[in-house]
């Protein structure tokens, strides 16, 4: 084992598939990577910004969580979790092979995008997938870096591959068109999750996830990250409310926080019998909100109206919520 | 259990078949192939396939309003040949399609999409 030395991933790869080496290349982040070698051909890769193949098998739900973790606990050892779910009649040899070569492909292109990382080889590595299938080392150095090219083929900008994606409170046009995959995308960006996290939440592949995210940079649909400098967001842009599962986006909710109270603050016991004050409904600003009580003594009843009001619904963020540590919990198992 | 490799040869096997490929219409990427190529260039086949995929299923009018009418197989007929791109659903996220290149003289089109439909389904279920 050699101490990482900084180097072009691409180039070490093609040497060790040269010399016909074993073991794992792997390359340091972010997002980094580890391709594996079994006499020069690489059997599997993975990376931080490409869901594996567990992530696609159970996020997707094809495999039921406790079956991947079934299958990881009896055959990670001997490095043959791929041949177990196939022996077990969990799934095809087909559909594992396409998995495996598609998980591969995907995050070698992670793996080897950088043009110079710290790289490390590690002899006689072996993924605990084990052998499913072998490929050509050349073909994947090529397909990574014929990737890249498609990628800013559709809109130059490598920043969106790893920036937080936010999509735009208001379309450029009147009328837009979003294929089902930009949708689903649109609907889980909250401004906060990155490419990878998305991908890995709706076990979607890296590579598709970055290409998506290029075409609806491309139609002014998400913003471009390092184009809007803070500050001038114009102060009239309003946000509409949460979906169940998109919040808010933290660039545009400073926006959303006018100058003046918009939200009548209620000084008496009976809100809406306040005859002096005009209604003030009509203002733009948060809308299903209840009035603001006025402050009460500690252990004061609310007031009869509030009382009798059903709890306003949640907006959702709890779903996000669980979900995100669903994810989370998934990844530690 | 068939795997990449024997549903291609399974696909060779169909008559009049000289080509077969399984490819991401993502990327344009060959994922497998086995025999010839128009212009003897897999990537360059399996690169046109994906953006003939790609426009019948994010443009105008193949794409149906209807809730699971999906996109099956798309057919390109010429003087000399048949070429038949099969989509290949798995549960996971990919986005594939198996495509078979026939001699037009030797290859009957209804027996060779028959046959491209059992083996994209074999190829993806028990």
């Amino acid at each position: 084992m050699k101490s990482p030395t900084s180097a072009a991933p691409g180039s070490l790869l093609t040497q060790a598939a040269g010399e016909g080496r074993t073991g794992a290349l792997v390359v340091g982040g972010p997002p980094g990577g580890t391709l594996y070698l079994v006499d020069g051909r690489v059997t599997y890769a993975e990376s931080a910004a490409a869901p594996g193949v567990g992530e696609l098998l159970t996020a997707s739900g094809r495999l039921a969580p406790r079956t991947w973790q079934a299958a990881l606990d009896t055959a990670t050892s001997q490095a043959r979790v791929g041949r177990v779910l196939l022996e077990q009649g969990h799934i095809t040899q087909g559909e594992l092979e396409l998995c495996v070569l598609g998980a591969t492909y995907d995050a070698a292109y992670f793996a080897l995008a950088p043009a110079a990382a710290p790289v490390n080889f590690l002899d006689g590595a072996a993924h605990w997938l084990g052998d499913v299938v072998r490929v050509d080392a050349a073909a994947v150095v090529r397909e990574s870096r014929r990737r890249a090219r498609l990628l800013d083929d559709i809109f130059p900008n490598v920043r969106i591959d790893t920036a937080a994606v936010t999509p735009v409170p208001r379309p450029p046009r009147e009328r837009i068109t979003v294929t089902a995959a930009q949708w689903e995308l649109l609907v889980h960006a909250d401004g906060q999750r990155t490419p990878a996290d998305l991908a890995l939440l709706l076990g979607r592949a890296g590579y598709a996830t970055v290409q998506e995210l290029r075409r609806l940079a491309a139609l002014g649909l998400i913003e471009s990250p390092g184009e809007r400098v803070a500050g001038t967001e114009p102060a009239f842009a309003r946000v509409p409310r949460a979906r169940a599962s998109a919040p808010q986006s933290t660039v545009a909710s400073p926006a959303t926080v006018p100058d003046g109270p918009t939200v009548p603050i209620v000084t008496r016991a009976r809100p809406g019998l306040a005859s002096g004050d005009p209604p003030r409904e009509a203002e733009p600003g948060p809308a299903h909100r209840p009035p603001r009580l006025a402050r009460r003594k500690p252990g004061a009843k609310l007031p009869k109206e509030l009382i009798s009001q059903p709890a306003p619904p949640h907006p959702g963020t709890d779903e996000v919520l669980l979900k995100r540590i669903r994810t989370a919990l998934r990844a530690l198992r | 259990m068939p795997g990449v490799e024997h549903c291609l040869q399974e696909a060779m096997a169909i008559p009049g078949a000289v080509g077969a490929s399984i490819v991401d219409y993502t990327t344009g990427f060959p994922v497998a192939t086995t025999g010839a190529a128009p212009n003897e260039d897999h990537e360059a086949a399996a690169a046109g396939t994906a953006d003939v995929v790609q426009a019948a299923q994010s443009r105008s009018l193949f794409v149906s309003a209807v809730p699971h009418d999906l996109l099956e197989d798309l057919i390109i007929t010429t003087a000399g040949g048949y070429h038949l791109l099969r989509l290949v659903r798995t549960d996971f996220d990919s986005r594939l399609v198996l495509y078979v290149w026939l001699d037009r003289v030797r290859g009957n089109l209804a027996v060779a999409r028959r046959r491209m439909e059992r083996l994209a389904d074999e190829l993806i279920s028990t």
